[in-house]
């Protein structure tokens, strides 16, 4: 039979807070065994959470970012389990009242993906096992870690699909500054949830839920061979079991997780400990005012507006910094195409070389946007124009003045070229002989004669076409 | 209505040892409790659970980090610690 | 002596902070076998306290309460002085960290004498499950004392502490102090810190405080109240000085009498002496208003429901990992745990944890959860008409006066009911004070109760200060 995939995604994604959520301990990545925690994140008897604004700031900018409501009243609640990695027995979240509800992405396909929700909640702390002794130690310094967790609708129907959301989400929330986005690192884990029916059906079979899925690559293979997998069980015969999959990158597999002995029963209850929390239309504003413009909003512009290639314009959103270097340039010289060109050809090259980011630049947007007015004015030729860059690349400067030191100041002046064209001619007799009886390829060996003489200068466009006229 | 089975899930839930002595005398009392509890369940349930409170959001903790403990006073009231960490039997 | 009187002595200097603190010191030592009010009695930190308080005073820099000593309650923490909520659990817990109510009465130069006992995790009303012996009354020491905070009360009516902090989840500092004839603040949710507090249940917690009368307790809550940036259920509308009103006339105040609290199960020497009050405040010019509160008989059970359910998940931490009592059983993680529970609480805190699971899990959630906080939210309204209608309500404290030591603590179900006339309080987060009545034939204490708007402490006070000045209070002879 032919199956269909049903798939819905849980996105965490840790926030790019200074504190963590509930305490004042600094959210960052590692250090060294309980270093970063306090008795609030340790779960001492006594103590109480406090919310970090921040924390709430960067939710509601996620759900702006994906076009949710981004609701006044929301709270918390605690969800309650027991496990060593986390010390209060239970996890501060929001269950009831989300902050987000209602978004959507526009997904390859134009398909519109419904996120059901975006919510705050507390991160866990970390295990070490230890199978000589068996024994696990627990490690307190990710406990509170903020992360908000992005639960969409099961509208994914392929693997494209998916790739597509995830990776639109990740560039999304570092526009937004909400997340560096890492898969590798664990900074933002995509769970997904994925059934099958048969094509034409209605109604979705049962899920299974995929976890440790590092890269887009990883989900790619994960979601195919469970597709494979439940496939194969359903033609047999078989039923789905509804349960937990651990992916392997190695084996390109999945497997089941132990089932804990009891069913999960998390009595969420409303967090006593946290007043809800009340966003006003004024703060709404602000926040989402702080927000820089959205990918797919400047993609947008950079196709209709600007009219560059869909894969140029993909290219250029694809880093925040880049883009907004190209806007900054194109403010000051809209010649929206040359710049584009210069950057993703260029300076893309020597920054990917270099191993530099757009932020390392010792040369500012103004002076981009001058440099690709110069060679378009004809001050300098398009070549000189890809030769100040690397000297701007590499040392800085303004492109007037390196073009001045450097001879790149286009020559105008005919009759020296023409002093140039005839000496050249005269001096390759053989060459010249050989184009007049047909050679054409003669033509650029000569050329670069008179460019050889004449610098870097040279108006090209004149010298060929005094060299055609000459060798007429 | 309340019984063993249900006491050994909450015993479960609670992550609390009985024995079956103190499970079954667990039963008795709970449903003797359960039976004063089962008054809410009277309640018109179609008022609404909870007081939407309004409260400041300036209240909220500006984004700051301070200064953690010191791990030692971390770990001080624990019994097993190693490496600095909370020592538990290996989960898997 | 009032604290007051205690302050102005001291500055005075007419008496040592160490003098006095060995004298109380002294009357623990002689004294508190007899009721067991203490579980840690901090000797040499308090002297050393009490020197440091005598250096200040003598520098001239005598704060309110520089050199007063007193008791704190057991389930709040104590920076280095073991806190164990009376419970196996946490017998050698020692706190890296001060309460904020601590940490504002040690700025000002408290002496702290000790820790009190109380019911475990202070759920209870008996003071009798505590892991270190229950606390005995000082009026008669075959009597329970109340609770949960029975070490407070006690210790404040044998003379053992000048004042005393406790914590009120459904009654904890009103009852025992009605019970052992002192008397008891209950501040408004929110007006004092839970920071530091080792919760029971969070949405009904508050510290409060028990001493020797209305304008004490007033005295010592101006020492711990106030907004904490620790507590985010803390409140900037609590203000000072909570005994300004104190002396104040109260001719007109609207006292209200709601009917339910006078019902069946309510005892008839503890009914004839609150209606004796009632009277005293009619005489005294006050409005008698009869108002009503038909929640109540509702509210136990969702009052047992709701702090359950928040205990069950705010004691899910004590799993002997982090701190606190680790069994020697138990091959797995689950077992350990499961291990380190049994042997670390008491019978009453196992009920509680199974009822609030019970409250909480999947298929009971709506019934009882659920509809629990549709009666929390039906009380608080029902307060805010009856605030429309008066200015305090006058209610009895407990449907009793204090029981014989095992007469009643044992039963769950009765224990639960004799909560009635306290609870309703905490699930509407008002504040209340709770005096000394009348006496029964037993010359028991008779409690009653002043129910107060949110954060008017100060009339209670003053209203509770009134009948105080007009009524014979017999000391506890012990």
């Amino acid at each position: 039979m032919r199956y269909q995939p049903v798939i819905g995604l849980e996105i965490h994604a840790e926030l790019l807070t200074d504190s963590k959520v509930f305490c004042t301990c600094q959210n960052e990545f590692g250090g060294s065994e309980n270093t970063r925690v306090c008795p609030r994140c340790s779960g001492l008897p006594g103590t109480l959470p406090l919310l970090n604004m921040g924390a709430v700031r960067l939710a509601a900018k996620a759900g702006f970012a994906t076009d949710c409501t981004v609701n006044n009243y929301s709270a918390f609640d605690r969800k309650n389990y027991f496990y060593p990695d986390l010390p209060k027995a239970y996890q501060i979240t929001q269950f009831e009242y989300p902050i987000c509800t209602d978004g959507h992405i526009t997904v390859t396909g134009g398909k519109d993906i419904r996120i059901n929700r975006i919510h705050i909640e507390e991160d866990a702390g970390k295990l070490v096992h230890d199978d000589y002794e068996g024994i696990s130690m627990a490690d307190y310094n990710r406990c509170g870690v903020p992360l908000i967790e992005i639960v969409t609708e099961p509208d994914f129907r392929s693997v494209e699909e998916v790739q597509d959301f995830v990776e639109q989400i990740a560039l999304r929330l570092k526009y937004a500054g909400v997340c560096d986005a890492r898969m590798e690192q664990g900074s933002m884990r995509v769970d997904v949830n994925i059934s099958i029916m048969p094509v034409g059906s209605a109604e979705f079979g049962t899920r299974a839920e995929l976890k440790n899925l590092n890269s887009l690559k990883a989900i790619g293979r994960a979601i195919e061979y469970e597709i494979n997998r439940q496939s194969e069980i359903l033609d047999n015969g078989g039923t789905v079991v509804q349960e937990t999959r651990r992916y392997n990158d190695n084996h390109g597999d999945t497997k089941a997780l132990r089932s804990k002995e009891e069913a999960h029963d998390y009595r969420y209850f409303p967090e006593p400990d946290i007043p809800p929390v009340m966003l006003s239309d004024e703060d709404m504003e602000e926040i989402k005012n702080s927000m820089p413009e959205m990918p797919q909003i400047r993609f947008a512009r950079y196709t209709e507006e600007y009219g560059l290639p869909e894969e140029d314009s993909r290219l250029i959103i694809s880093n925040k910094d880049f883009s907004d270097f190209y806007d900054e340039a194109v403010k000051i010289n809209p010649d929206y195409k040359q710049i584009s060109n210069l950057m993703l050809v260029e300076l893309l090259r020597h920054l990917n070389e270099s191993e530099k980011s757009v932020l390392d630049l010792p040369f500012s947007p103004a002076d981009l946007a001058e440099l690709v007015k110069m060679s378009t004015d004809g001050v300098v030729s398009k070549n000189a124009a890809k030769d100040i860059l690397k000297i701007m690349f590499d040392n800085g400067g303004k492109p007037m003045e390196i073009a001045k030191n450097n001879g790149f100041i286009m020559d105008n002046d005919a009759s020296g070229l023409e002093e140039i064209v005839n000496q050249v001619i005269s001096e390759n007799a053989d060459s010249v002989e050989s184009y007049k009886n047909g050679n054409q390829k003669v033509f650029g060996f000569l050329m670069g004669q008179v460019v050889r003489i004449a610098g870097k200068g040279a108006n090209p466009k004149l010298a060929k076409d005094l060299l055609t006229e000459k060798l007429k | 209505m309340f019984n063993a089975e249900l006491t050994k899930h909450l015993a479960e839930l609670s992550k609390i040892e009985f024995t079956e002595e103190e499970l079954q005398k667990m039963t008795d009392d709970m449903t003797d409790i359960i039976a004063i509890m089962d008054k809410v369940c009277e309640f018109d349930t179609s008022k609404p659970p909870y007081a939407l409170d309004a409260v400041d959001y300036n209240d909220l903790r500006a984004d700051e980090h301070a200064d953690s403990y010191p791990t030692d006073k971390i770990t001080s009231n624990a019994k097993n610690v190693k490496n600095n960490s909370f020592v538990v039997p290996k989960v898997v | 002596m009032a604290l007051k009187e205690i302050r102005d002595m001291l500055d005075k200097k007419e008496i040592s902070v160490v003098e006095l603190t060995e004298a109380y010191l002294d009357k623990i030592n002689k004294r508190d076998k007899k009721i067991n009010s203490y579980i840690t009695v901090c000797q040499e930190n308090a002297l050393e306290d009490a020197k440091k308080a005598q250096d200040r005073i003598n520098a001239g820099l005598s704060d309110a309460f520089t050199g007063i000593p007193i008791s704190v309650k057991d389930n709040i923490c104590t920076l280095g002085v073991k806190t164990t909520c009376a419970s196996r659990m946490l017998e050698d817990f020692i706190p890296p960290y001060d309460a904020t109510v601590m940490e504002k009465l040690k700025k000002s130069g408290i002496v702290m004498l000790g820790k009190t006992n109380m019911d475990e995790f202070a759920m209870g009303g008996s003071s009798q499950t505590s892991y270190f012996g229950g606390v005995k009354n000082p009026y008669d020491t075959d009597r329970v004392t109340g609770g949960s905070s029975g070490g407070a009360a006690a210790s404040v009516a044998a003379g053992l502490c000048a004042a005393a902090l406790g914590s009120d989840t459904g009654g904890s500092v009103r009852q025992p102090a009605s019970f052992c004839g002192v008397t008891g603040l209950k501040p408004t949710y929110g007006a004092v810190s839970r920071w530091g507090l080792i919760a029971f249940a969070s949405s009904l917690d508050q510290i409060g405080v028990i001493a020797k009368s209305a304008e004490d307790t007033g005295y010592l809550l101006n020492g711990i109240y106030g907004y904490d940036k620790n507590d985010a259920t803390s409140s900037k509308k609590s203000e000072g000085d909570y005994t300004s009103l104190v002396g104040s006339n109260i001719t007109g105040l609207k006292v209200g009498v709601p009917k339910e609290f006078f019902g069946d199960g309510l005892n008839d020497e503890v009914k004839a002496a609150v209606l004796n009050a009632v009277e005293y405040y009619k005489k005294l010019g006050c409005e008698i208003v009869d108002v009503s509160l038909p929640g109540l008989e509702y509210a136990v059970s969702a009052y047992y429901l709701i702090s359950s359910a928040e205990a069950a998940s705010n004691l899910s931490r004590f799993d002997g990992i982090k701190y606190g009592l680790r069994s020697g059983l138990g091959e797995d993680y689950s077992d350990l745990i499961k291990n380190s529970r049994r042997e670390g609480f008491g019978n009453e805190v196992k009920r509680r944890i199974m009822l609030g699971n019970y409250a909480l899990c999947s298929g009971y959630y709506d019934a009882y959860y659920r509809n629990a906080t549709r009666i929390r939210t039906q009380l608080r309204n029902e307060y805010k008409e009856i605030f429309e209608k008066c200015d305090v309500m006058l209610t009895p404290t407990a449907p009793t006066t204090a029981y014989k030591i095992g007469e009643q603590e044992n039963d769950p179900v009765k224990m639960y009911l004799a909560d009635i006339y306290t609870v309703t309080v905490n699930i509407a987060g008002l504040p209340a004070i709770s005096t000394t009545c009348g006496y029964d034939s037993n010359g028991m204490p008779i409690g009653m109760s002043l129910i107060g708007k949110s954060f008017d402490e100060k009339t209670l006070i003053a209203v509770c200060d009134r009948f105080e000045r007009d009524f014979d209070r017999k000391e506890a002879a012990l």
